[in-house]
């Protein structure tokens, strides 16, 4: 299956944008995502914590909706998925 | 009523708006929060538009490092308040209005009183915790709350309408870690110059506002995407549970 995932801000910086990933069938978001950041550790840790959950300020799309860091465990990648993952901004 | 002066200054957008709406604008009352890179660029383009008021409150003293963006200030205000050196360059470009700037830190206790009964507030701060401590204000006065925020090349914006949209607070539940973030002043001119646009459709009527989306601006693919967002029904801010004193003593 193909899914696209696209990064903003810093994690953009560090990951690049637009990726195209042909994941396993039933994986779930988090694994997904750890996946495809594992590229790049900087990357990886600004996503994730010492202990491999989301960062608590991170915020994951799936299609357009949210879907909360904790539940993303549970939730199962889909073919033709857009998947945003991206932190808030916050100079002024 | 305009006078003469300032028909002949506003003629450009008077061509866009009319008499009569350009009067509206005169009334108008914002209050922008934060006289730094986004409080720059947003407090220029409301102050020229011709807002008939404006607040600005920071605290914060002119370094020499903010210079690259924060064109509100120039090398002769370094060591001045911030507060100083914006009422004067917004006297400058516009006579006609009234600013007032404010040195206060933003705070539970004065942020209501400080807002009072502006039509709109500007976030132009650099931190989370007193954009969801503005947020709530807003939610509570039922007032426009025209968010932005920068880092680097990146930046975003949206506009919060109570009891319409998304609030700061159903987008970013949790605050990232302060940082001394890098920043570029291009970037705070585009998403400053946003807000001020923001602003102005609001105050004018005009066009349609960037209520529940989230506009992104990557600077160095000169790239504006924007992402649909949603109210959260469990909300801490604005969700079916109203914001109560007890949540709020919380944020201080």
């Amino acid at each position: 299956m193909s899914v696209k995932v696209r990064f903003f801000a810093r994690f953009r910086e560090l990951l690049g944008t637009d990726i195209m990933a042909e994941p396993g069938q039933g994986i779930s978001l988090a694994a997904f995502v750890a996946e495809i950041t594992r590229k790049n550790k900087d990357g990886y840790d600004a996503i994730f914590d010492e202990q491999g959950s989301f960062r608590e300020f991170v915020i994951l799309m799936r299609n357009g909706k949210r879907v909360e860091t904790v539940d993303a465990g549970a939730t199962l990648v889909a073919d033709g998925d857009e998947i945003a993952v991206f932190p808030p901004v916050a100079g002024g | 009523m305009l006078s003469e002066r300032e028909r002949e200054r506003y003629r450009r957008q008077i061509l866009l708006f009319g008499d009569d709406v350009q009067e509206h604008l005169k009334k108008a009352h914002i209050f922008i929060a934060g006289a730094g890179g986004l409080g720059s660029p947003v407090a220029i383009y409301l102050a020229v538009a011709g807002v008939g008021t404006i607040t600005v409150v920071d605290h914060d003293t002119v370094d020499r490092s903010n210079l690259n963006r924060q064109i509100l200030h120039s090398e002769r205000d370094v060591g001045k308040k911030k507060t100083v050196s914006a009422l004067e360059t917004l006297r400058e470009y516009n006579p006609d209005i009234t600013v007032t700037a404010i040195d206060a830190t933003i705070t539970d206790d004065n942020a209501r009183e400080l807002v009072g009964t502006a039509d709109g507030i500007v976030d132009a701060l650099d931190n989370y915790p007193a954009r969801y401590l503005l947020n709530r204000v807003a939610l509570e006065k039922n007032i426009p709350f025209f968010h932005g925020a920068i880092r680097g090349f990146y930046g975003q914006a949206t506009t919060i309408i109570p009891n319409k949209t998304a609030c700061l607070e159903c987008i970013f539940p949790k605050a990232p870690p302060p940082e001394v973030f890098p920043v570029l002043g291009a970037t705070a001119g585009v998403i400053g110059s946003v807000q001020a646009n923001e602003v102005i459709k609001f105050l004018t009527g005009k066009g349609t506002l960037l209520a529940g989306r989230l506009f992104t601006w990557d600077g160095l693919c000169a790239a504006a995407e924007e992402i649909a967002i949603v109210k959260n029904p469990a909300c801490k801010a604005c969700g079916t549970i109203p914001a109560t004193g007890q949540s709020r003593e919380k944020k201080t």
